[in-house]
């Protein structure tokens, strides 16, 4: 217990941080629907020219602008770039912090087992998450009502696609832990995350370039596409199982690894 | 000079993991090109199109039938990613001292602080020129079997030209925050940051008519991939942007590592 509120109160400036910037950005980007609406049908005319390739790269194709979950999906997946930066972020510092600041044998030399330890900062970074979770939730219902106008739209597409987060960030977390135990050692945590997340990001874009790809089914940010999940408002369930058996996996991986792993010390 | 070859060889393996990063990147891409090499029903949809549209709307720097358009689209890719490569070496380079404990050590050798900067700017400067070179050669060799003409080697030239001038302006502001920034540990985030939020702002300044102010403010925006194909110049006035940020931020970088505490 003591670890996990040591823990959560090292995260929680970052929590904020990450919750504010993301609820600024979902607000920036709905107010504009209201403009956009107003000529959408300019804007779906405008948008029939662009180049199709971009349009999809960009997760704006099936789009119908003119519709308020239409124009989210479109901000959802902006979403889930943030949050997936975040997510692998927590995951790739989780524990490998304490070998960089040269804490580790401080903490494991406390009369607790480390899979107790591992738990309570896993907690810990899932409080976290499940805050940013939250907010991304609050100001996704609040913007969408605040600048839909007369507009209605359906409310079972919209809390699938926020449903989705939790397991989407676990993915990222998981996998994340994983990786910062495989290696030997983790400098820096950003560039891990970033290449995790942007990695993935790019790969999606890309898959979605062209039809049937079979690497891209690999990442995330394909499970939870937006678009499908509006347009059918169900997932893609199959590929959703392959993001639960990537946590799964990561999960028990770490625990194995960590009961194991030769902790440097700084003499 | 000794620290320019010390940092060298100490990003050598990161330069080199962007490298297989990259060549990974643009194979996928160009092995996904074959698809829409000639592809009839594409060039049946842009041939029904008014020529003047086209123009219009840059469609046909995006010609995905040709090699030269799929490069089009690729260009944004290539510009995320080595970008990203950028903001991460400049911010890092500087900040790692202390983030590992040896900013006593390098400090204490007999050069001043300045020479370390420019040894170190040298340095990631240098990994930089790099990868695009390699980026280049990469996309060149993988184009080659779909036998593109004069004008994409012009282009892919264009693009490379463009992108290096974008890493430059997130390379120094990389190295400005690692320099300028109290907490070390703030500087890697803050640029990303900085990174995401200037990709955001592409994104929105192309959505709204009021809004094409904001492209001033993200390098992604300053160099349009189809203007750069259809004429095959690079936007001086950006480049001159580009360069004006890129001394102010590394004048800021000397002038605040001069006087940087540390916190040992």
């Amino acid at each position: 217990m003591n670890i996990y509120k040591h823990e959560f109160k090292m995260h929680i400036r970052s929590v904020v941080t990450w919750s504010a910037s993301l609820a600024l950005m979902i607000f920036i980007f709905m107010s504009l629907f209201t403009s956009l609406a107003i000529d959408a049908e300019l804007m779906n005319e405008m948008l029939a020219q662009f180049p199709e390739e971009l349009l999809i790269a960009f997760g704006m194709t099936n789009l119908d602008w003119t519709s308020v979950l239409g124009y989210y999906s479109f901000i959802f997946l902006f979403c889930q770039l943030i949050l997936a930066i975040q997510a692998g972020n927590y995951g790739f510092g989780l524990v490998s912090v304490e070998e960089r600041e040269l804490t580790a044998d401080f903490l494991l030399a406390k009369p607790v087992k480390r899979s107790s330890i591992l738990t309570s900062k896993f907690l810990a970074a899932l409080t976290g998450l499940t805050v940013t979770n939250a907010v991304v939730w609050v100001s996704s219902i609040l913007a969408v009502n605040l600048y839909r106008g007369e507009r209605t739209y359906e409310a079972k597409p919209l809390f699938l696609l926020l449903l989705s987060i939790i397991i989407f960030q676990l993915v990222f977390f998981s996998v994340g832990l994983l990786i910062s135990l495989l290696v030997k050692r983790v400098r820096s945590v950003t560039p891990y995350a970033m290449a995790l997340a942007f990695g993935t990001y790019v790969l999606s874009a890309f898959g979605s370039m062209l039809g049937d790809a079979k690497l891209e089914k690999l990442t995330p940010f394909q499970h939870f596409e937006p678009n499908y999940i509006i347009a059918n408002a169900a997932y893609n369930t199959p590929l959703v199982l392959i993001s639960v058996a990537l946590i799964v996996v990561s999960v028990t991986g770490s625990y194995l690894l960590y009961q194991k792993r030769n902790i440097p010390t700084p003499v | 000079m000794n620290i320019f070859l010390h940092e060298l060889k100490a990003n050598l393996k990161s330069l080199l993991i962007w490298c297989v990063i990259m060549l990974m990147f643009v194979s996928t891409g160009f092995a996904k090109f074959s698809a829409y090499e000639g592809n009839p029903e594409l060039l049946a949809i842009l041939d029904d199109l008014p020529p003047a549209m086209l123009a219009a709307f840059n469609f046909s720097a995006f010609n995905l039938t040709t090699v030269t358009g799929f490069l089009g689209v690729m260009y944004n890719y290539f510009a995320l990613v080595l970008t990203i490569a950028a903001v991460m070496w400049g911010s890092d380079i500087i900040a790692k001292e202390e983030r590992d404990k040896t900013v006593e050590f390098a400090l204490t050798l007999p050069v001043p602080r300045s020479k370390l900067v420019t040894g170190k700017t040298l340095a990631v400067l240098v990994n930089c020129i790099a990868l695009v070179l390699f980026t280049w050669g990469a996309a060149a060799a993988n184009a080659a079997k779909y036998t593109p003409d004069e004008q994409f080697y012009d282009f892919l030239a264009l693009s490379m030209l463009a992108i290096f001038v974008m890493q430059m302006v997130f390379l120094a502001v990389g190295i400005l925050l690692g320099a300028a920034m109290k907490q070390y540990k703030r500087a890697n985030s803050m640029a990303v940051s900085i990174l995401l939020a200037t990709f955001f702002i592409s994104i929105i300044s192309g959505l709204n008519k009021n809004l094409e102010f904001l492209k001033y403010v993200s390098p992604f925006t300053y160099f349009n991939p189809g203007t750069m194909l259809r004429e095959l110049v690079i936007d001086m006035d950006y480049v001159w942007l580009s360069a004006g940020i890129v001394l102010a931020a590394m004048a800021g970088a000397y002038a605040a590592y001069k006087k940087r505490d540390l916190y040992i």
